[in-house]
């Protein structure tokens, strides 16, 4: 196999990747990937500014907006917390506890940086913890 | 005496960068942890630094270095970045009239720079000045120093994490963290109902289906139930 070619293999399907393998990202890929993210980021910051002179959008498009930072929050962390090993665990998950901590604590203490040290270190504590119990 | 008068014309650019430290204290950490967890991830320092200078989105950039470790394509990160950061429009749509008369330069210009944090700090600096150039200048300026702080503090986590190989699992929880932190700031009355039922149906997918099909649909069916449910309790009410 010639080194060079590397840079232009495509990843392998997902199935076949274990979390901890150790490789490079490749730069085609990588190139592509902040060209797409780049793409439609900014383009939902500047077309506003270049269609619109100060007008608001109204009724289900502005709820559907308005509705989608809540949803994504709730899709982005729930099945993390509940499904951490791809089946429903409840009692030795320290995902699912560390999660419900740092919303109490987030509640309490509106800190971005403190609430994330916190979350870190309870996140820690409960793997060491829950690692030994088990 | 007269520096009351003058104070107002003062406020420029060089006003908003300081206003911007308050942003910059909160950005420090997590781009720390993001150019840190990158490098774990198998990005380089420089590729990671790239992509808090194009992109500048935190949620979607930790996203986007999970799914590329997942081994993901392009276009499935491009997508869920666009379902991830389709609320920008809203915070543009309603920043645009601070500038009525701003050109095509400075609308390409202040659009770079639109975040969450900028965006709440801009909306409430922008609307205590009454002269338009005076407010793009402000903008800018709080603009240029989260940008450049977030960009600054990746690299150095970056450079961190590919010199001092920490071994602490908590790393793994940081994205999380941030997301819970964010979702316990804006959850609200209004709101609950579309969180649980997006919730449930995100469970329920990505048991079912492969990849992170999961994100895309179950956030496009829960906020589009929630609109319309919002939509019709909105025309009963006038």
């Amino acid at each position: 196999m010639n080194e060079i070619n590397v840079t232009y293999v495509r990843y392998p399907p997902l199935e076949t990747i274990g979390l901890r393998e150790e490789r490079r990202i490749m730069p085609i890929h990588f190139v592509e990937t902040i060209f797409l993210m780049t793409l439609v980021t900014y383009g939902s910051r500047v077309l506003p500014f270049l269609l619109f002179k100060g007008t608001n959008v109204q009724g289900f498009v502005r709820n559907f907006i308005e509705l989608v930072p809540i949803a994504l929050l709730a899709a982005l962390v729930i099945p993390e917390l509940v499904t951490p090993g791809g089946s429903v665990v409840v009692l030795n998950n320290p995902y699912l506890w560390a999660g419900i901590l740092t919303f109490l604590f987030a509640r309490k203490i509106p800190n971005l940086f403190l609430g994330i040290l916190f979350g870190m270190i309870v996140y820690w504590g409960l793997d060491k913890l829950m690692l030994v119990f088990h | 005496m007269s520096s009351a008068k003058i104070e107002p014309m003062e406020k420029g650019f060089v006003f908003g960068l300081r206003q911007s430290l308050s942003i910059v204290v909160g950005y420090a950490p997590v781009a720390v942890t993001f150019g840190i967890l990158a490098t774990q991830f198998g990005i380089s320092v420089w590729e990671a630094g790239l992509m808090s200078c194009f992109v500048f989105a935190g949620a979607s950039q930790f996203i986007a270095i999970e799914m590329l470790h997942q081994g993901a394509t392009a276009w499935m990160i491009g997508l869920t970045t666009l379902i991830v950061n389709i609320r920008h429009v809203l915070m543009s749509l309603s920043v645009v009239h601070f500038f009525p008369e701003r050109s095509r330069t400075w609308s390409l210009g202040l659009a770079q720079g639109l975040t969450d944090e900028t965006f709440v700090l801009n909306s409430r600096i922008l609307k205590e000045v009454a002269e338009e150039e005076q407010r793009r200048r402000i903008m800018l300026g709080v603009n240029s120093g989260a940008f450049a702080s977030w960009v600054i503090f990746t690299v150095l986590g970056g450079l961190i994490g590919k010199w001092l190989p920490v071994q602490f699992s908590g790393f793994q929880f940081a994205l999380l963290a941030l997301f819970i932190i964010l979702t316990a700031s804006s959850l609200s009355r209004k709101n609950l109902m579309t969180y649980i039922l997006a919730g449930i149906l995100a469970v329920v997918f990505k048991l079912l289906l492969p990849g992170k099909l999961y994100i895309i649909l179950s956030v496009a069916l829960a906020a589009g139930i929630g609109a319309v449910w919002k939509s019709r309790n909105d025309k009963l009410n006038h």
